[in-house]
This record gives C-alpha cells, structure tokens and sequence, in this order.
C-alpha cells in the first residue's frame, strides 16, 4: 500500500533539496508563477469590487477571535444543534481517533467505495490509507485531488492540488486509470473523461466523506464550498455522509458564517463566491425527496486545543483561504512538496510543527525570508512571520537546533555577556577585517550574494563603548559616513 | 477513562484563547444595487451562468418550452415546490417530454435524475450580489434534479432577489434550515488542469436562471 501522502515532516536540509527540485523544473516554476499569479490578482480585483472589504476583514478577526474566546461553548451548541437534526456528532482527539471513527461507520455499513470531496482534514489525518487497510476504496472527487491521488502524490497548494501538473501528465494518468488511451490531451476532453468516469463512483458509493469549511453552532450546520458540484455529490447521492471538521471552524452564528463566506471565496480564488455553497443540516428528513439516511460530523481536535494559551493562538483563526501561499516568495519557487506536510506555504509552515511535531518539521519555521506579506493578504490578519520566528526561538530553547548551530549562539551569548570580552573580541575584529573591507563595507563573496545587493559595514574604528567613554557628544555626526546604518 | 468529547472540551474550558468573547454586532451590508435583477444578471454572466428576464410566468413558460425544444430535451426532472412549480400541469403543457415530478411521480426519482436531460427547480431566494440562486431540500423538492442533469433551469420570482449574503440571513431571521440548503452561483467549473476554466465537470453544464416579474427590466425581451 502507498504510503506517499501521509505527512513526511521537512528538516532544513530536507526542505532544501526538495525545493532546489523545484527550482530547477522550467516548466514547474512557469506553472507555479501563473497559477498563483492568477489566483494574487483575481484575490486584489475581487475585494477592491467589495464596499468596505478592509472593514470587513476586520469585523471577521474579530468575530474568529471572540469565537476562539468561548470556543468550548460553541462547540457544545454546535453538538447540540447538530444532534438536534438528526446528525451524529463524533469527537477525535488525534488523527489514529479519526481514523478508527470513519473506518468504524465504513464498516458498520458494509461500504467498499467510499467517494470524497477535497478535505485538508482527511488529508491531515492521511484518511486514504486507513480506509484502503480496512478494505475501502477512497475516490477522491475533486479533479485536483483525484489528478494527485492517480499519481500517488500530497497536494501541491491547499485549494489547488494539482497546480503543478500538465495536461499531458493528466492525460497519462487518466489513460492508465481507465486501461485505453484517450482521444487527445485537450483540457475539455480530460474534464469530460473526469466528468464520466466519476459519476460511475459517485452513484456506487456507498459512503460520502467531505470535510467541512464552516460548522455553523446556531443551526448545527456544516457549510462546504466547491465548484465542481463533487462536493454536492457526495453528501447527495449515498446513503451515508461523513464530516471531518476542526474544532476551531466554527462560527457561532449565520451573521458570523455569512462574513466568513464573503471574504472566503474572494480570498482564495477571487471568485464572489464559490459555485455551490452547501448547508448541511442533518440527515434528509423524512419527508424529504432524497438525500442521505445518515450525516455523521467527526470533530477533530489533533493538537488544536493545545494552542489557546499559547503563542500561537491566533493560528486558529485560519479560514485555510490559500492567500497567504499565493503571495509567499519561497511558495512560488520552493513549491508545495517541499514543505512535507499537505499544509503548505506560510500557514503551513506554521501549522505542520504545531499539529505534528517541531522536531519533523524544523525546516519550516526558517522557509521564509519574514517578508511579511502573508499577513498582508490574510482575511484575517493573523501574524504569520511573528509566529515563524516563535517557533524559530522554541527550536532554540528546547535544543532543536544543530550541534554547531548551538556552539556559536552559545559563544556569542557569552561574549555579548561579557563586557571586557566583548571590546577584546571586537578589537580583534576590527583589525582582521581590514584586508576585506572597501568603502566602509565587508566585501561578501559572491557566493553569498549573487545579485550583488548585500551590503554588510564594516565595524567602525570605535565602539559605542569607547565613544561613550569618551564622551560622545564630542562626536559631530557629519563625520560618521552616511551609508554606516546597517542596510540590510 | 475520559471521553475525547470531555477531553477536548476539558481542555479548552481550561485554556481558553486569550481576548474579549463577545462578538461584534452583525455586519451591515454595504450594497445597494439600484436594479436588483440588473446586478444579478451582471454576476451571474460574469460566473458563465445565464439569465433570461421576463415580464411575467406565462412569458418564463415560454422561454421554458423555447428551451426545452432548442435543447431536444426527452427526459426533464421537476421539483413540486416551492411555488411557481406548483402552479402549472408541466405534463400538459409540454407533451413532447418525459416528466417526473419530484414527490409526486411513480418510479425512482434517482435513475430519473441519472438519466435526465434537464432539471427544472425555483429558488427560496436569490442573491444579486454574486448571481447566486438559494435552493432548498424538502417534500417534493430533490437535490439531484439540480445537480445530475446535464442543464439545470431555475425559474425564479423577481421579488426573490435580495442584495448579497448579509441581507439574505438577516431576512431569513430566524428560519429553521432544511436538511440541505444550496448557493448555487454557476455552471460546475473547474480549473484544476493548468489553471484552464472548464466548465461542466461534475455538476449542470449549463444554468440557466429565469427571472420574472418584479421589477421590470429597463428593455424589452425580443421573442
């Protein structure tokens, strides 16, 4: 059995060579660069079209942020509400809970085909995997995450997992799919293909899997966004729904959920909103012309609830819009297999060491230069680089770093603690870059600076400390070189 | 040994995320839209959906026997409610296709839909802002109609439209919700292959949305 889209964690080194892969595909960088170039700016057309959009960015931190405050209490009126029509409501402390809970429903109704909509969650908890060990065939519906899982791979972007596929990899995939080739590689003819290979599983299932975009507490509802209509599919046509949802994707009330949908679909793809935004409520009523006999809503915690109180709280708040991986500088050139971990992208890089583990994922908190533009775009502003950084301290404090990586920190916080040693080491210094300074600056290798834009000062003649003690308002400052300021 | 419910809950009672838990008042919408049916239009084209605007329902019944005839449409699935479906004997009125009435007709409603060629459906309400019809589950009214035929015609009362998301849950106030309520915006799309536009990959190839009465159009509807 595969084992390739279960979370494969990404040390520096890890990170590194995955992502130079990437750099030096041609035709994966052109990919990368004009899909998440289109997705930037269909992002900035759709909410400049929207009155008051920074306004209402802030009103929906605000509601995600006060949700997050009482989040016990809205999950209990969710599990009430959700009861209440009929739906069962599961909790999941980890991924292995999750798992075990889906598999059981497969199992207590005889499903071997199970068909599902493209869920983050169920990628998360590697759900795939499970049902095949307990002899169910998964068929992910969403043409990106079926493209992916014919060929065996994790998602490449969080709303768009097969960015970095072409239509004649498509086109091979589908032809060893069905066993014949196919007429051409049009991008019509493989949508078509989809199309009728697809609703063979989707009228054979006997279980329908989706995750879920917003569980609304007031009404109990699961609200799930696609464009395809395969989400539609999947909790209309079986007998059985399953919902995989994160406790902190709940919003308390329909005010609330209709700020999270305004800015949703406008964040993610620039659309107003998505084709088909479903509200489940419970299974189909007994009057109902069709629907599923069962809903079941699996709540899946796997280290969320360890965050509140944290320094990373406010990742919570995350509507898992994908704005964030649009705009991100090494996204766009590392790509989305580097990060190990179905999040990709700066919220990615944020959330694999929370939900599984700093040690498997120290890559990540440094696959950002901190540029700041994830918090830009973000619907809700969560403040990713401060977060990157934390997490770059926690590696720090709880001895993640490398041997040599803990030997210089260590010196230099000695000496930096040692004053005497401090003006011995910088006199040292600063007579031992003489042979490399010219015009007031370090010259740097190329090596370390290709573009040739680096500037590095050279440490002046006097430290502050002598200045200081010579008495530094003797100093006129036009006579310190105007350029000394430590440009970086 | 403790449930992962109370575990959970546990936890978070605990430690519960720092910062006021009070949320804001509701958002107020900031559209106004001088045409209603104007700006659904606008958005519902800009999504590749259609939208034919007539005067009255003996007009929209027209444009839907045009329809079906230019569609050679044998086999059509209709919902029995909400209303104006309710209102017309759709067997009599266009004999030259196969009927099936959700909640009212003999036979399997789910081979039907299989089958279908067109689904016809109204909408509870309808959403100028971003084109999007408001389809509801209930007696006589089928979610597959309007998902597994190939076109998917929604005949929708003018006075429907309301302005964006925000007017539309304020306006519902506190209506309880069916077992399944749908936005549908469009025709299914997808750019999953080389961020290309397809239309038509799982859901109706094509909607087309009707929308009579209230307030008129500025023009006149050729026939």
């Amino acid at each position: 059995m595969s084992n390739e889209r279960v979370p494969t964690g990404a040390s520096v080194a890890e990170f590194r060579q995955r992502a130079k892969v990437a750099i030096e595909d041609v035709r994966l960088q052109e990919a990368l660069e004009g899909a998440t170039g289109r997705f930037r700016t269909a992002r900035e057309l759709a909410l400049a079209e929207l009155p008051g959009a920074p306004a209402l960015r802030d009103h929906l931190k605000e509601i995600r942020a006060a949700t997050l405050a009482a989040l016990a209490g809205h999950l209990e009126r969710f599990e009430a509400n959700a009861q209440a029509a009929g739906a069962h409501v599961h909790w999941a402390r980890d991924a292995a809970e999750a798992r075990e809970i889906v598999t059981e429903i497969a199992r207590t109704h005889g499903v071997s085909l199970a068909t599902k909509s493209k869920s983050m969650a169920t990628e998360e908890i590697a759900l795939n995997e499970a049902l095949q060990a307990a002899g169910v065939e998964p068929v992910e519906t969403d043409l990106g995450e079926w493209i992916i899982q014919l060929a065996e791979e994790p998602p490449y972007h969080i709303i768009a997992p097969a960015i970095h596929k072409t239509r004649d990899q498509v086109a091979a995939l589908f032809e060893a799919e069905q066993g014949a080739p196919l007429p051409s590689d049009d991008i019509p003819v493989l949508t078509e293909q989809a199309r009728r290979r697809l609703r063979q599983r989707f009228l054979a299932a006997g279980m329908g899997i989706s995750g879920g975009n917003i569980a609304v507490a007031e009404t109990g509802s699961v609200v799930l966004v696609t464009n395809e209509g395969n989400g539609r599919m999947v909790t209309s046509l079986p007998p059985v729904h399953v919902a995989v949802i994160g406790i902190e994707k709940v919003a308390p009330t329909w005010e609330a959920a209709a700020a999270w949908l305004a800015l949703l679909a406008r964040s993610a793809t620039g659309q107003p909103l998505s084709i088909y935004t479903s509200v489940i409520t419970g299974p189909a009523r007994p009057e109902d012309a069709d629907g599923p006999e069962e809903v079941h809503i699996v709540l899946l915690d796997n280290g969320r609830s360890r965050l509140p109180g944290t320094n990373y709280e406010e990742v919570l708040q995350c509507i898992r819009c994908g704005a964030c991986v649009n705009i991100c500088p090494v996204y766009r050139e590392a790509g989305g297999h580097a990060y190990g971990s179905p999040y990709s992208g700066p919220i990615g890089a944020v959330i694999s060491p929370l939900l599984f583990g700093l040690e498997a994922y120290g890559g990540l908190p440094h696959a950002s230069s901190l540029c700041g533009a994830c918090l830009d775009v973000c619907p809700v502003r969560i403040d990713l680089p401060r977060m990157l950084l934390d997490l770059r301290a926690d590696e720090v404090e709880t001895g993640l770093t490398s041997r040599p990586e803990q030997m210089i920190e260590g010196a230099a916080a000695f000496i930096l603690d040692h004053e005497r040693l401090l003006a011995a080491v910088r006199g040292t210094l600063s007579r031992l870059q003489i042979p490399v300074v010219a015009e007031g600056r370090l010259r740097i290798p190329e090596s370390l600076n290709p573009a040739g834009k680096r500037q590095l000062p050279a440490l002046a003649e006097k430290s502050f400390h002598q200045l200081w003690a010579e008495g530094i308002g003797d100093v006129d400052p036009a006579d310190e070189p105007a350029d000394n300021h430590g440009k970086r | 040994m403790t449930s992962a419910r109370d575990e959970i809950l546990g936890r978070l009672h605990e430690r519960p995320v720092n910062g006021e838990d009070q949320l804001p008042p509701p958002w107020q919408s900031r559209r106004q839209f001088p045409d209603l049916a104007a700006r659904f239009e606008e958005a519902l084209t800009a999504a590749k959906g259609e939208v034919k605007r007539v005067a009255d329902l003996p007009a929209a019944l027209e444009e839907i026997g045009r329809l079906l005839s230019s569609l050679d449409a044998e086999r059509v699935v209709i919902n029995g409610a909400p209303a104006p479906l309710d209102e017309v004997t759709w067997e009599e009125r266009f004999p030259g296709c196969r009927w099936h009435i959700a909640g009212q007709s003999e036979g399997a409603l789910r081979a039907f839909c299989a089958e279908a060629d067109v689904g016809i459906s109204s909408a509870d309400a309808a959403l100028a802002e971003t084109g999007s019809i408001v389809v509801q589950s209930g007696p006589g009214r089928s979610r597959l109609a309007t998902l597994l035929p190939p076109v998917h015609i929604a005949l929708v009362p003018g006075e429907r439209l309301t302005a964006d998301l925000f007017t539309w849950v304020a306006g519902r106030g506190e209506a309880e919700f069916p077992a399944n309520l749908v936005l549908i915006s469009g025709p299914s799309k997808t750019a999953d292959i080389e961020q290309t536009l397809a239309i038509g990959v799982h859901g109706p190839k094509r909607l087309i949305v009707i929308l009579y009465g209230g307030k008129q159009p500025h023009f006149t509807i050729g026939q």
